[in-house]
């Protein structure tokens, strides 16, 4: 028998009996939407979460942390006095750098550090006290910095400005009662950064340093939303005022260097070598994976209880299916005796069962995708008003229909007929033809 | 009777219903020799095993033991799906009840068996057209076997069982369903169709439609019998 023979005969078999076929596939379209809908709800949780998520971190950047001798990682000070750093110590100095660089799948190595000691940025009354640190590239963006205003190059005297610390200025002097004051406009502006320190007296030295705010960036939920980003020299520079004393990278090494992956991919790999190599690596990558873990089994979870209702509509198409063969026992008999084969018999069937299941199937993805719609729709205020709370990120979808889950759907629904068409078919099939026939 | 050319030959062919605890010889040895190219009337009374002589000669039903040969080929040596393309390529059924698909029209019911023979559909409807017309529905094309007369269902069927052009053509009481003009009429066509060359098995009691016959055979309790034997049986108990 041909093919489209094969599939026309199953098609005209179905339209014949419209009614019945559409009441059986009512059943699938149900277990169907029911399984796309619930698992489009756990993909959009999903994605709300790790896109949050992704929208503050660079999920290609592996952080390093120096790692100190002894037991935990806690310097040990020996009874002696002095800090003696046992051997095991792995500091992230110049030639850590050159050997983290040399990686594989390693794009980039960019040394990070923080001001030690306090400072203040002061406009006109108003002050700020920003968390300062300095990442030492040329180009900021590889960072993944997103700019409000201005622009990401630093030069000597600049500093870029994080959103959030941008709004917190305040006056020392201000009482209750009087009016809070206005914000300072900063983009472009000249502002005085006041760096602290204390003699070995105990007494306060200041020290002022102009600064001119070159940009402002994004708030994203991120370490740079209550930052001042300054260039590195700058950064050392006030460093060694503070200490007394000259810093030499190749002894002291760098706070923390970040290292970037060419491929997201081989992050969890690369956090993994580095870790080998004796250094504290870490990877947002590693709770994004837990994340994904932890939504892929509430994907399993509710798939499985909408399949619970594919169940009962298997169960209503291999009702119909033996109720087919009933009736359809003479007309079984007469095709056995124009020369049908048992298998011609039993693909008919079985066509007819899954082709039930396919028409639910595409029912039940129309109807899921509907109901996404709507769900969405009613969802969009809540998720907006989230969004918002979570940083100015787009707000996203409750429910998403990943492009696979309808073909996986539908593909689903046809197996879920073929299955329950199976025991029918098969008792079409080896009905003796002559008993077939004389069926009343 | 024994040609050794003959088209169907059985020997000792055995057909036995178990029916709950009792055992049915349908058949209870038949020897039977049917030459290429007659006309065969199976007569008997209904129980006498003639349907079931004649469905083990289609092959729809297997014997429970016996040689049945075929064209020389014994059917008892085929399997399920061997058997199936036996039935479609050297057997064309006629039945009492027309076994028509009541949704098809009069064109798809004739060219439905050669669906199963992979035939192209176009081909298919040429060939069904052609035997329609050869049985006088030329006009009827289009018509579902509810919008046609007994008559005319049973010559849709003969065209089906026309389509694959098979040596054997096999009926089982094809006038029973129909008043004594049309079925006449029926029989008139099938004996066309055995002038044309074809071995035609009928079975039958209506003992009318011997006049068509080239070959009779008597059956009674499973058994062939003589047309005496069969003759006396039947004045003595009389069936219907």
């Amino acid at each position: 028998m041909r093919l489209f023979d094969l599939l026309a005969l199953i098609f005209y078999n179905l339209s014949r009996r419209k009614g019945r076929v559409a009441l059986t596939a009512i059943g699938v379209v149900i277990g169907t939407a029911a399984v796309v809908l619930l698992v489009a709800l756990a993909t959009g949780l999903q994605r709300n979460a790790t896109r949050n998520f992704a929208g503050i971190t660079d999920l290609t950047m592996v952080q390093v942390y120096p790692k100190y001798g002894g037991e935990g990682n806690i310097m040990m000070a020996k009874p002696g006095g002095g800090a003696e750093q046992p051997s095991q110590t792995k500091l992230l100095t110049t030639q850590a750098i050159q050997e983290l660089a040399g990686l594989e799948g390693v794009q980039m190595v960019i040394p990070r550090d923080s001001l030690r000691w306090p400072g203040r940025v002061k406009v006109g009354k108003l002050e700020a006290y920003p968390y300062v640190f300095a990442v030492d590239t040329e180009d900021l963006s590889v960072m993944g910095y997103e700019l409000l205003d201005g622009t990401l190059k630093l030069e000597r005297g600049t500093a870029l400005i994080g959103e959030s610390v941008a709004k917190s200025f305040n006056d020392p002097n201000w009482r209750p009662g009087q009016p809070q004051p206005e914000q300072p406009q900063l983009l472009g502006q000249q502002v005085r950064f006041i760096l602290t320190r204390w003699t070995q007296e105990g007494t306060t030295v200041e020290k002022t340093i102009p600064l001119r705010i070159v940009g402002i960036l994004k708030q994203k939920m991120g370490e740079t939303d209550y930052a001042m980003v300054v260039r590195m020299d700058d950064l050392t520079a006030w460093n060694e005022w503070g200490n007394g004393k000259r810093i030499n990278r190749n002894k002291e090494g760098y706070e923390m260097v970040m290292v970037k992956a060419k491929d997201s991919r081989d992050v969890t790999k690369l956090a993994d070598t580095i870790n080998n190599l004796g250094y504290q690596a870490s990877t947002p990558m590693e709770f994004v994976q837990g994340i994904n873990n932890f939504y892929t089994i509430i994907q399993i979870v509710f798939g499985g209880i909408g399949a619970i209702a594919l169940l009962v509509a298997a169960i209503g198409i291999a009702n119909t299916m033996t109720m087919a063969i009933l009736e359809r026992t003479r007309e079984i008999g007469l095709m056995k005796a124009i020369g049908a084969t048992n298998r011609n018999v039993m693909t008919i069937f079985l066509g007819e069962a899954a082709g039930i299941g396919l028409i639910g199937g595409l029912g039940g993805v129309l109807l899921a995708w509907g109901l996404a719609q709507v769900v969405n729709v009613l969802a969009a205020g809540y998720l907006a008003s989230q969004a918002a709370m979570m940083g100015g990120q787009e707000a996203g979808q409750a429910a998403y229909i990943a492009p696979w889950l309808p073909l996986f759907a539908l593909a689903f629904s046809t197996l879920v007929g073929l299955v329950s068409g199976l025991y029918p078919a098969l008792r079409a099939a080896t009905m003796v033809p002559v008993l077939a026939l004389k069926y009343e | 009777m024994a040609e050794p050319s003959a088209f169907i030959v059985t020997r000792n062919l055995r057909k036995t219903f178990v029916m709950g605890r009792t055992r049915v010889h349908a058949l209870a040895g038949i020897d039977l020799d049917i030459p290429e190219g007659t006309f065969t009337v199976i007569m008997g009374p209904s129980g006498s095993g003639k349907s079931t002589l004649l469905y083990l000669i289609g092959g729809l039903d297997r014997p429970t033991s016996g040689t049945l040969l075929v064209n020389g080929q014994d059917l008892n040596m085929l399997d399920e799906n061997a058997l199936a393309v036996y039935r479609r390529n050297t057997v064309g059924f006629v039945f009492q009840q027309f076994n028509l698909i009541t949704s098809m029209t009069a064109l798809e019911n004739a060219a439905f068996p050669m669906r199963f023979a992979g035939i192209p559909g176009k081909e298919r409807a040429q060939r069904a057209r052609k035997l329609l017309e050869l049985v006088g529905l030329e006009t009827h094309l289009r018509h579902r076997p509810v919008e046609m007369s007994g008559g005319q269902q049973q010559r849709v069927a003969i065209a089906r069982a026309l389509i694959n052009n098979p040596r054997l053509i096999l009926a089982d009481e094809p006038t029973g369903n129909l008043d004594t003009t049309t079925g006449f009429g029926i029989m008139q066509l099938l004996s066309n169709l055995h002038r044309d060359g074809r071995t035609v098995v009928v079975v039958t009691h209506d003992p009318r439609m011997l006049r068509f016959a080239t070959h009779v055979l008597y059956l009674l309790d499973g058994r062939l019998v003589s047309r005496e034997e069969y003759e006396a049986s039947i004045q003595t108990e009389p069936t219907g």
